[in-house]
């Protein structure tokens, strides 16, 4: 049986009135890659800040490697490595420059410093820029050279806060590759995102939050099972989505509807079945359905089924 | 050592962006360079080295009887030779007049002063004229000229007393004996007066810094010096409220939450950063004096002296910094913060008025209230040649007072990032 990386207890954290993160509790295998999935403001940043010691819980407690967030955060620093949202690198030195100041930080000297230094290069990609400034470097080279510097000090946990925002497919798809890579070689990853289809790609395990709170967490079967056998509908109109929203809900068949940008979005007992009642209603209220698109049962269904608002808001 | 490693990165970082680089080393330079030849060189200031002038004086002055012992000519001599003019003028008596001519000749003197034989009658009777002849290298100009002066001046002096001889002589009826009387009591006050205490005899050789060095420029320090000092003293204060500004700038670039990330105490990433502070400083002014003394020769002041002073500007314009970053929410804010604040303490402590002349005695009292004043007193101290014991107050309060304002910075700071 695995041992757990990562174990949250109750943990809260208040800004004020405001209470970011309600209770939230979960386990982190050794040696797995886990997701926080939630739209944005759901509190996964917060509770990863949480985990690395940047914000102390208002109750609750966590523990790292067996370490506790609240009584060993030094312990707890040295066994992990925090990839932060936003590039956050000295763009007026190199690419090794960058990596041997971050490496002293984590208690690197000498020649293990200048040999891990090497291997984070030659992981990153960057060998061939070592030396250019990194202010100079495309986003996708600042994306990498921020995960290297969090690998220096070979964290047994790395936690990456949604590392593809912002960045062009190609170095999405780099950064998704090489973080799987650091599963294989037995690193523990949590992962946060508000895109389902790299928590469902990457996850092992996956906790889905909304609203500071942890709603759902499993695989992805286990996440998807909770919408049982719903199709998730996706259906674009020629008109404000509220022209026919009242008389859809009296359809019978259709569990849950939800608009999104002039995009609707509704689950349903069977597709095929409940779309040609869609169109004769829709014909009926003067609507042109210009778009429909049918999915099988996945997490954005999940999602909108446990908390009735689609994910990306 | 991780706070070292903090502080040199961040220096690293510095000497990589040229407007830092500017504002340290190339603005209070290029600054100083200007006003000084903007005003202190076209006022005469400045700290010329002239050449001493090779004087050979042949004094035929023959006193008679009734000069009572009193000789003008011994007297131009003891003047040209007072230690006032030492410094200037190397005087060597000629056996004769064709023996002082012969040395200007043959370059052995600059210039040869010939007193004439009746130059104490001249100067005691009324209506009676001497020339003194001055014999002097064609190449040189400005040695025979400062000569030419100081005698013109002597003899002036005589010719004062003269005129005033004359006219209580057309009022009593031509008595010779008033002109006599007048001409030594001239003679007596230019003994008593020292040779050259007196303004009129020596306005021009006075090494008294001229317009464009304050009172509080001591003799000998110069224009340049004490613009130097000024500027360097205006810059330190801005670095030191830049290098702490980098505080801010890393909490914005999130890097300094990444650094609280790793297994480094906050304790240490804030040593480090003021650490930071300090080494800019120390780089900063022991770069600015250096240079500033091979490009602009000045002379500093003695070694201790200036380490103290030294020492207790980077000390106060470091905690200055500190404080006022502590204060400063974004860096959006620091460029209206630094400049006001740093203009305006810098007048009020006396930076933009070094070596502005007619600056009331009463400024040199209120320039206290700012830490800039008293750095800048120190400094004018050390450059007037103060020892140790002379600066101990400013340099004292410098400690003092950049301590207590690091402090209140550093508490500050720790309490924004608790």
């Amino acid at each position: 049986m695995k041992s757990k990386a990562i174990e949250i207890q109750d943990l809260h954290k208040d800004f004020g009135d405001i209470h970011a993160v309600q209770g939230a509790s979960l386990d982190v295998q050794a040696g797995e890659i886990f997701s926080l999935l939630g739209p944005n403001g759901a509190g996964k940043s917060t509770t990863i800040s949480m985990l690395a010691c940047l914000l102390e819980p208002t109750s609750g407690d966590a523990k790292v490697m067996g370490h506790s967030i609240g009584h060993e955060p030094m312990a707890v620093k040295r066994v992990i490595g925090v990839v932060p949202q936003e590039i956050a690198l000295y763009g007026d030195l190199s690419a090794r420059e960058n990596l041997n100041f971050w490496a002293k930080m984590y208690g690197l000297r000498g020649a293990e410093l200048a040999r891990r230094v090497d291997e984070v290069l030659d992981v990153i990609g960057l060998v061939d820029r070592q030396k250019g400034r990194a202010d100079t470097y495309s986003g996708g080279m600042k994306r990498r050279l921020n995960i290297g510097i969090a690998l220096l000090h070979r964290p047994q946990v790395l936690i990456l806060d949604e590392p593809t925002v912002g960045i062009d497919p190609q170095s999405r798809r780099n950064i998704l590759d090489t973080v799987k890579e650091f599963s294989r070689q037995g690193m523990t990853v949590l992962y946060t995102t508000h895109y389902m289809e790299e928590a469902q790609e990457l996850s092992d395990r996956i906790a889905i939050m909304d609203r500071g709170r942890i709603i759902a967490s499993g695989s992805h079967d286990e996440l998807v099972k909770i919408v049982g056998e719903l199709d998730r509908v996706e259906l674009t109109l020629n008109a404000p989505a509220e022209r026919v929203t009242t008389a859809w809900r009296a359809i019978k068949g259709v569990r849950r509807i939800t608009t999104n940008n002039g995009t609707l979005a509704l689950l349903a007992d069977d597709s095929n079945l409940v779309l040609p009642r869609l169109f004769e209603s829709a014909n009926q209220n003067d609507v042109r359905i210009t778009s429909v698109d049918i999915q099988e049962p996945n997490l954005e269904a999940v999602f909108l089924h446990l908390t009735g608002r689609v994910l990306r808001d | 050592m991780k706070a070292l490693d903090i502080a040199f990165k961040d220096l690293l970082r510095a000497f990589k962006t040229p407007f830092v680089l500017i504002m340290m080393f190339g603005a209070p330079l290029l600054i100083t360079g200007l006003l000084y030849l903007a005003f202190g060189s076209l006022a005469g200031g400045g700290d010329l080295d002239l050449q001493t002038v090779r004087v050979q004086v042949a004094n035929l002055d023959r006193p008679g009887a009734q000069s009572g012992g009193f000789a003008a000519g011994e007297m131009l001599v003891e003047f040209l030779q007072s230690e006032d003019l030492g410094d200037m003028l190397e005087v060597t008596l000629a056996d004769g007049e064709g023996a002082a001519r012969k040395a200007v000749e043959e370059q052995q003197a600059d210039v040869a002063v010939i007193i004439p034989h009746d130059f104490t009658a001249a100067a005691l009777a009324s209506g009676r004229e001497a020339t003194v002849v001055q014999y002097e290298d064609p190449t040189l100009t400005i040695g025979p000229g400062i000569v030419e002066d100081l005698v013109s001046q002597f003899i002036d002096g005589f010719a004062g007393a003269k005129i005033a001889a004359g006219v209580v002589t057309q009022q009593l009826a031509a008595d010779e004996t008033v002109a006599q009387e007048a001409a030594l009591a001239y003679a007596a006050w230019l003994e008593s007066s020292g040779h050259g205490h007196g303004d009129e005899t020596t306005p021009s050789v006075d090494s008294r810094p001229p317009a464009g060095v304050g009172e509080s420029a001591s003799e000998g320090t110069g224009t340049i010096g004490a613009i130097m000092i000024a500027m360097t003293i205006f810059f330190a204060f801005f670095m030191g409220a830049n290098s702490a500004e980098s505080i801010i700038r890393e909490d914005e670039e999130g890097t300094l939450e990444r650094l609280f990330t790793t297994p480094t105490s906050q304790a240490i990433i804030l040593g480090g950063k003021f650490l930071t502070v300090v080494l800019t400083l120390i780089v900063q002014v022991v770069v600015l004096l250096l240079a500033s003394g091979l490009i602009f020769g000045i002379k500093w002041g003695q070694p201790l002296t200036v380490f103290l002073v030294t020492l207790g500007l980077i000390v106060v314009a470091a905690g200055f910094g500190v404080l006022l970053m502590s204060f400063v929410k974004n860096t959006r804010q620091t460029g209206p913060v630094m400049g006001g604040v740093l203009t305006l303490t810098g007048m009020l402590g006396g930076l933009f008025t070094s070596g502005v002349p007619n600056i009331p005695e009463a400024f040199d009292t209120v320039r206290l209230v700012m830490p800039q004043g008293w750095a800048m007193y120190g400094w004018e101290l050390a450059l007037q040649g103060s020892g140790v014991g002379g600066v101990l107050l400013p340099v004292g309060v410098m400690l003092g007072l950049g301590a207590l304002l690091f402090a209140v910075g550093v508490i500050l700071f720790r309490k924004r990032f608790a």
